[in-house]
């Protein structure tokens, strides 16, 4: 029996190790969605107009992460988890479609983009004045709406380069696409932008 | 090319965003961090149990969608031309939700019947 002894201390110490690293792993992980989830929370409701659907999402998202990349460098977990949380943005687009198609065909209006309540998406008040607090929500919801206005792969270069900070690699890892279409998706959607909330007055950003 | 007032209108809109990602409320904060504790105890469960009842709906809605392409709907609109894009998503995981809907209209196309 002596000569187990070892052999099952080197086994348990094997595992202990394996343990702490997955410790370890699944505590750097939680750092990392409690730092990105509520901008992706936010990145998604502009997607998609919906607070509800947008939780939706992001905890889709995060569990497919987890799932399928925990293992994974933590450097590389923004451009994916912003892979799948756009995957998923992509997948309820159509998804509407088809229901809006499905509820025609049983003589229902599949209109939910009328029931989309702004006021009651709107953040909570954090303490500023209030009428610069009622200034910025209004400039807000400009931009948000030119924003969800725009054409998809424009919107996800926008979103993912000026809300999330990602650089043009990751944006391009998290789109599926080359660091040359993300510029010109980004180009595009600035000027369009800047076209559309100076063409409607003083409430969006830059006026 | 960027130039200097596109990089102003950047910063603006990122300050704006930031500004909304700061107010968000209580509730949606906390909805948000129950998300991410279901997220990492999730990791270990790699079959959740939703997953055994998707072949079951899958057979429910493809039988659905059959009668649809084939049949005229029943207020006079055309067969549903369900392609396969409509197929992929109506079999999938998530077609759930959505039949669940399509159970409640049929119920209320019923009652609907029942009164009328």
């Amino acid at each position: 029996m002596s000569a187990g002894a070892p052999e099952f201390a080197v086994s348990w110490s094997g595992e202990a190790s394996t343990g702490a690293r997955a410790l370890g792993n699944e505590e750097q992980l939680n750092r990392f969605l409690a730092d990105v989830e509520r901008r992706a929370l936010r990145i998604a409701e502009i997607a998609v107009r919906d607070r509800d659907e947008a939780l939706d999402l992001v905890q889709n998202a995060m569990i497919k992460l987890v799932r399928k990349y925990a293992d994974r460098s933590s450097d590389e977990w923004p451009p994916l988890f912003y892979r799948i949380l756009q995957n998923g943005i992509r997948d309820w687009h159509r998804r509407q479609a088809v229901r809006k198609r499905v509820m025609v065909w049983f003589g229902r209006s599949g209109g939910d983009d009328d029931d989309y309540d702004i006021v009651a998406a709107a953040p909570d008040p954090a303490g500023r004045a209030p009428e610069q607090e009622l200034e910025n929500e209004q400039a807000m919801d400009s931009l948000e709406q030119a924003v969800h206005a725009l054409p998809a792969r424009q919107r996800e270069a926008f979103m993912l380069r000026t809300f999330e900070g990602l650089d043009v690699a990751d944006t391009a890892a998290a789109m599926g696409c080359s660091e040359g279409s993300v510029k010109t998706h980004y180009s595009r959607a600035i000027h369009s932008l800047r076209e559309k909330l100076e063409e409607h007055g003083p409430a969006g950003p830059g006026n | 090319m960027m130039d200097r007032s596109d990089d102003k209108f950047v910063k603006e809109a990122k300050a704006l965003f930031d500004d909304s990602v700061d107010g968000l409320d209580a509730a949606t904060l906390s909805t948000l961090n129950r998300s991410r504790h279901r997220a990492l105890e999730a990791a270990g469960n790699r079959h959740p149990a939703l997953l055994r009842w998707v072949p079951v709906t899958g057979v429910a809605v493809a039988a659905l969608v059959a009668v649809m392409v084939i049949e005229p709907g029943p207020n006079g609109v055309d067969a549903l031309p369900a392609g396969v894009d409509d197929m992929e998503i109506l079999l999938g995981e998530d077609s759930i939700e959505m039949l669940e809907d399509l159970e409640f209209y049929a119920w209320m196309e019923l009652q609907d019947g029942d009164v009328g």
